[in-house]
């Protein structure tokens, strides 16, 4: 009996079987929105084209309308303002609150879409279907979400600390929005070109456990505490993988502003995931750990400790705080799009499309890697995540950095063509990742012939004694 | 230029700290219009322990494990912010500038070792 034959079992697997692709539903359209397609279809192509004759003579380069860089408006802006005879504190002023408008509205958008975005990917993964109720493809939820958590009553828990109790939610959001500072957009594009952006980078990010101890400590909650105590020693063990893998960053790029890291990508036409793979995998791991994603939210495990650091808060609070994830995803996007993955170019296309469009790009491929992660793998334990970090990711990033410092040193010393040089030190570092991944998990006891039933890995970074002698009960 | 570059960020700071006081603002004013529910009572606002009730305070002693791990946390992360003077200028440097480098990493490096070894890296 064939596949089709059988009569689908529930309404969910019904909706599934009917599913039509948006091809499949386009063949169906009637005339006049073919017609509206076809010309609308026809205008974007000629408008494109026109932007490439612009692009290709030259006349858009550095003019305010030349929105490939929206540095070029906000320039001009200045100039302008500058030639009235100001005083510079009003351009100073008003480019601050331009981009501080700008990032606004990307955090702000994003927390308005993003947590449908994600439902609907996990959904994807899960082979469910997500929020698909209210609107079309369940796209008002976020809204719907919204309204009701303002509406829910705001409840204080006797024993709690008042003031430390509010102050939370809104301090969470200061690394969210102010870690958009550095980050470069476009060539003239960043809201501040730090020149000590990776540091400020690393300050700002750590910034976040305080908020999350203030909560867990002024809920006086037993779980709250707890879920407190974890978030912080594992934000804090994971904090040091990433300073020491951003470290031979700088020591290889020579530079703490980002748009120089950019840069030095471009320069060499090469991506730093492909020059330094372990240090990008480091990163990227570590960041979950830093932003208390799946899989590594150990503080907010709900089968374990309820909601973690914010059991006790209800309402818009708790809004704030499961909105705040969302906007720390994508803030880690971009580190990681702007450290490890060229920023705004793309191999000479940005001359092209928008560099913003291009980060954005990669933003969301970072946090489609987030998300896959989170709907993949399972809940790592506390003790597996802290040893990891401590015995695994800290000595091959020590390792790293000193393989890497000699790397920069030939690059910028050895006189040689700068292609031999990277390459050199691609082949390198790619050996050591492997290599060197490999040999030190034999050291610390892995063994991977040792049978798949027992997680001999993380027995031997957790160093669990306890967990080893359960297993050698029969 | 550093001035400059925190004066922006002090702007943005403002931006961030209004982003999540609006909607709490927004949250109490329509607690004050009676538009939402607010009637507190003590069971509603009880310590939230699964169910039964919640013993005692939890702002206490907490276990030492944490402490060690805050303690190593401290140590590294004042060396590293030490090293990346160093990790800006290294190119430019000479040879022997790297061997004093590594000198200092190795010494983070045996302190690992030696957290290691006093088994303060195992979560007991």
């Amino acid at each position: 009996m064939s596949r089709a034959a059988l009569p689908p079992a529930t309404p969910m697997a019904r909706q599934i079987l009917d599913h039509r692709s948006l091809l499949q539903r386009a063949r169906t359209l009637p005339g006049e929105a073919r017609v509206a397609l076809a010309l609308l279809g026809i205008m974007t192509v000629a408008a494109l084209a026109a932007v490439g004759y612009l692009v290709i003579a030259g006349t858009l380069d550095g003019r305010w309308y030349d929105i490939r860089d929206l540095g070029n408006g906000t320039s001009h802006l200045v100039y302008w303002m500058e030639r009235q005879g100001w005083h510079p504190a009003i351009p100073y002023l008003t480019t601050g609150l331009l981009g501080g408008l700008g990032i606004l509205s990307l955090v702000g958008g994003w927390l308005v879409i993003g947590s449908w975005v994600e439902r609907r990917l996990l959904a994807k993964f899960q082979i469910r279907q997500g929020p698909n109720r209210n609107g079309p493809f369940g796209l008002l939820q976020p809204i719907a979400d919204a309204l009701k958590l303002i509406q829910k009553e705001a409840l204080i828990p006797i024993g709690a600390d008042r003031l430390l109790y509010y102050l939370p939610p809104v301090l969470i959001f200061i690394p969210a929005m102010l870690g958009w500072a550095p980050v470069p957009w476009a060539a003239r594009m960043s809201y501040v070109d730090m020149n000590v952006g990776v540091v400020y980078a690393i300050a700002i990010s750590s910034l976040g456990v305080l908020a999350v101890f203030l909560a867990g400590w002024s809920s006086n909650n037993h779980y709250a505490l707890l879920g407190a105590m974890r978030t912080v020693a594992m934000m804090v063990s994971y904090e040091i993988p990433i300073s020491m893998t951003l470290l031979s960053v700088v020591v290889l790029t020579g530079s703490l502003q980002l748009s120089q890291i950019v840069a030095w990508q471009q320069q060499y036409h090469v991506w730093l995931i492909i020059v330094l793979p372990l240090a990008a995998f480091t990163f990227l791991f570590a960041s979950t750990a830093e932003i208390n994603r799946t899989p590594n939210d150990i503080g907010e495990a709900e089968s374990e400790i309820v909601a973690g650091f914010h059991t006790e808060y209800s309402g818009m609070k708790a809004g704030l705080f499961l909105a705040v994830e969302l906007g720390n995803a994508i803030l880690v996007g971009a580190m990681m799009a702007t450290f490890f993955l060229g920023g705004y170019t793309l191999f000479g296309l940005e001359t092209w499309i928008p560099g913003y469009l291009i980060l954005a790009t990669k933003i969301g491929a970072v946090y489609f890697v987030f998300v896959w992660l989170r709907g993949t793998l399972p809940r790592f334990r506390l003790d597996q995540l802290m040893g990891f970090a401590w015995k695994f990711l800290i000595p091959l990033a020590i390792v790293q950095l000193l393989v890497v410092a000699v790397e920069a040193l030939v690059i910028e010393q050895s006189g040689l063509p700068g292609v031999a040089t990277v390459s050199g030190a691609i082949l390198v570092n790619a050996l050591l990742t492997f290599f060197g991944v490999r040999a030190w998990a034999n050291a610390i006891g892995y063994r991977p012939e040792a049978g798949a039933s027992t997680p001999i890995l993380t027995t031997a970074v957790g160093g669990l004694r306890a967990a080893a002698r359960l297993q050698a009960v029969p | 230029m550093i001035p400059e570059q925190f004066g922006r960020v002090a702007i943005l700071l403002v931006f961030a700290l209004a982003f999540p006081v609006l909607p709490l603002a927004a949250s109490y004013l329509f607690g004050c219009l009676r538009y939402r529910p607010d009637n507190p009572s003590p069971i509603k606002q009880a310590t939230y322990e699964c169910g039964v009730e919640s013993e005692g305070t939890s702002w206490g002693q907490f276990h030492a494990r944490y402490y060690l791990f805050a303690l190593g946390f401290v140590i590294f992360d004042v060396d590293i912010i030490f090293l990346y003077p160093w990790a800006v200028n290294h190119a430019a440097m000479p040879v022997i500038v790297l061997f004093k480098a590594a000198l200092f990493i190795s010494i983070l490096a045996f302190g690992l070792a030696y957290a290691w070894r006093k088994r303060a890296l195992e979560w007991r």
